[in-house]
């Protein structure tokens, strides 16, 4: 049975004439893994995790979070999970220690086991020495970790990450993305939502693809660039017209298709390292002179651009 | 209840690490009650600084028809009434040897007030009636003060002079003497004046204790009432400002991370209202012992001290947690609060120094819970025991139980 179940989850805001902002969205998360909610900003990902954080009651569907309803049972699911929410939400004029208690009180810990879980929190993300500073005199990156340390207290059984890396530095970035991995590693469920797509695929054992509030995709990184096919695209621009080279390089062996765009060659290829050499010398051959040329490898934002006709980060 | 602690302290160590805050709450109190107590002489008893007055009495005694004894003269017993033991902190009397020296004496503004006697005093009380005579006032207009009293105190004694020859009038009527009316009526008036009863009319008398336990030898230092009045009146500022931090921390995501942890609402909601209350009760518990220390202010029992301060946190920590409930951003809490405050200060007597009003203004100061506070700390500082005090509360806490009845409400919607 999945840890998390999400079904036909549906949000709208000031109903009937509101914004949809969650329409009608199922998927599973399976114990032990990371999976991954990407994205466009305002797709709807936040308004899904507030909902499985019971933050927001649904306008339909229900997400039954460890066995339990949040729509029904919200307590419960609180027990369970753990939240890092997109924006720094600790108290600035409180050390990191004096943090960590306080909110560990609010998961119900106290005493000895509370004073232990906050010095292993504290260890966890390499704050010890700091643990007496107040927040508001800490970098970006370390009120982040903290931010994060909070919502692992209690040892939750699943962990909402919503774009924990927003505007951070790409040290902490890495620091952030390697910390996950290593939770994942522990055992821990974890769902993250994102817009970058490197971020999703480097992480995501299953990606979710949302957009305008609705789940246009779902499943593994290869299952996903399996949509739009496993061939790398090469854009070619050379400096004469290109009707007739793009004749010619239809007509190699790993070339499966060449078109004209705009002004540059579009062509899909099996191996773009095997393929590229060629495409030079058979320019050279035809009297043209390549320009400029690049490779896209099949990946998220190809998946994202082919079934929505937008980039990912217009 | 340790959820509801752990918010409760939470905040409270947060507000006594915010220095613009702590400076808000306790210091701009007492700065203000310290300089308005000055202000009004300060040390144990009122003291506004005695009139200056020039006196001239110009009287002269009146011919005495044959056979009768000359009146005494009633400008000197006017004169005695003036620079009597009794008046001798209302007015600081000079009498000078004429009324010109007198009038250059206000001129020259060695006096606020020249009194002048005219030379037909004495005849015109003691004369054939329908003689009319005035005493002068020569005032300096900048002392308005200065001069109402002086003229009040003038106004009795003429009063008195007017009485005396009305009632000794009436009273050779009525002993049905005949003949010659106005020499019986200068006889009992010059009787009435001999035993001093015109002065009778001008003693000074202290109010009835306001509790029943009151010494009526007590007297309250104005700067006890300005600084309950002052207390009062930042209470409303101490408990807004933690009540605010329930917007400041919506905005800021702490609230709504809050509400993600096995943390019921009303448990958070319980420790944001516990936090206001118990942040406004420590404020008022310092500015009382500040307000003991500094001023030496006796509050009162320490039974009747503990309901007030109970009660008034009650108060404040419900109106501020009512205005933040309909309100939508810190900013608004912030601008609607404070306007709201003043009108009730205004309106309660915060800044009268005082709490004791008369005509239209009692009746507007016992609509304020404020007010009634007010009432009961001056109850308290007169010497009143904790049903005395009691009895002015009942009021303040319905306020209480209706502001935090229907913040409740509307938390528990917005927060659902």
């Amino acid at each position: 049975m999945s840890i998390v179940e999400v079904q036909a989850l549906r949000k709208q805001y000031e109903p009937p004439k509101g914004v949809l902002a969650v329409d009608d969205v199922s998927f599973a998360i399976e114990r032990g893994e990371i999976f991954s909610l990407l994205g466009p900003n305002g797709a709807g990902k936040s308004t899904t995790i507030s909902m499985l954080s019971c933050l927001l009651r649904p306008s339909g569907g229900d997400a039954l979070v460890d066995g339990h309803s949040v729509v029904a049972n919200a307590q419960a699911v609180k027990s369970v999970i753990g939240v890092v929410p997109q924006d720094i939400a600790v108290y600035p004029d409180m050390t990191a220690r004096e943090n960590l208690v306080f909110w560990g009180r609010m998961y119900g810990l106290a005493g000895a086991e509370l004073k232990g879980r906050v010095d292993e929190v504290l260890e966890l993300i390499s704050l010890v020495d700091r643990q007496n500073d107040r927040v508001d005199r800490f970098s970006g990156g370390m009120k982040r970790r903290v931010n994060i340390g909070v919502a692992l207290l209690h040892k939750p059984r699943v962990l909402y990450l919503d774009e924990p890396t927003v505007g951070i530095d790409p040290q902490s970035r890495r620091s952030i993305l390697d910390g996950i991995l290593a939770l994942r590693d522990q055992g821990m469920t974890v769902l993250y939502t994102t817009h970058y797509m490197a971020e999703a695929q480097e992480l995501s054992d299953r990606i979710g693809i949302v957009d305008h509030g609705k789940m246009i995709a779902l499943g593994t990184h290869a299952e996903l660039v399996r949509i739009v096919g496993e061939e790398a695209r090469v854009d070619v621009t050379v400096d004469k017209a290109l009707d007739g080279m793009v004749e010619r390089w239809a007509a190699l062996s790993g070339v499966s298709s060449a078109s004209v765009e705009e002004d540059h060659a579009e062509l899909l290829v099996e191996d773009a390292n095997e393929v590229l050499p060629r495409l030079f010398e058979e320019a050279a051959a035809g009297g043209s002179r390549i320009t400029a040329v690049s490779v896209s490898e099949p990946n998220l934002e190809l998946v994202f651009l082919h079934l929505t006709g937008r980039a990912l980060r217009e | 209840m340790t959820k509801i602690w752990a918010i409760s302290w939470k905040d409270l160590r947060s507000t006594m690490r915010n220095v613009p805050a702590l400076a808000m709450m306790l210091l701009a109190p007492l700065a203000l009650a310290g300089l308005l107590g000055f202000a009004f002489g300060g040390g144990d008893t009122f003291q506004i600084a005695a009139t200056k007055v020039a006196l001239a009495n110009a009287d002269v005694r009146p011919a005495a028809a044959a056979g009768e004894a000359a009146p005494p003269l009633a400008g000197d017993t006017f004169a005695g009434i003036l620079t009597s033991k009794d008046l001798e902190d209302v007015l600081d009397v000079a009498k000078v040897g004429s009324a010109a020296k007198a009038r250059r004496r206000v001129d020259d503004g060695d006096a606020a007030v020249a009194v002048i006697v005219p030379r037909d005093f004495t005849a015109a009380l003691y004369g054939k009636q329908g003689k009319q005579t005035a005493v002068e006032l020569y005032v300096n207009p900048t002392q308005g003060l200065g001069s109402s009293i002086t003229e009040s105190v003038v106004t009795q004694a003429l009063l008195d002079f007017n009485g005396a020859r009305a009632a000794a009038t009436v009273a050779a009527v009525m002993a049905g003497g005949t003949g010659d009316h106005d020499a019986a009526a200068q006889a009992a008036a010059a009787r009435f004046l001999q035993d001093g009863g015109a002065s009778r009319g001008l003693v000074l008398s202290d109010r009835e204790p306001l509790a029943s336990g009151g010494d009526e030898g007590d007297k309250v230092a104005p700067v006890g009432l300005i600084l309950a009045g002052m207390m009062v009146f930042f209470m409303f500022f101490g408990a807004s400002n933690v009540a605010r931090t329930i917007l400041t921390e919506d905005a800021a995501g702490t609230l709504p991370r809050m509400l993600t942890t096995p943390t019921s609402t009303g448990t958070i909601l319980g420790g944001k209202f516990s936090s206001v209350f118990l942040t406004v009760t420590v404020q008022t518990v310092v500015l009382l012992v500040a307000g003991r220390i500094l001023f030496g202010i006796d509050w009162g029992s320490l039974d009747a001290v503990t309901l007030l301060t109970l009660v008034g946190a009650a108060v404040a920590s419900g109106l501020a947690l009512l205005i933040i409930a309909v309100v939508r951003t810190p900013g608004q809490a912030g601008a609607i609060g404070a306007g709201v405050y003043l009108v009730l200060a205004l309106l309660g007597g915060n800044f009268t120094g005082t709490a004791s009003t008369s005509g239209v203004y009692a009746t507007v100061q016992k609509l304020t819970p404020n007010g009634w506070l007010l009432l009961g700390w001056d109850v308290a500082m007169h010497g009143g025991d904790l049903a005395d005090v009691a009895s002015k509360l009942v009021v303040p806490l319905v306020f209480a139980v209706v502001f935090f009845a229907v913040a409740v409400l509307r938390f528990r919607r917005r927060y659902a």
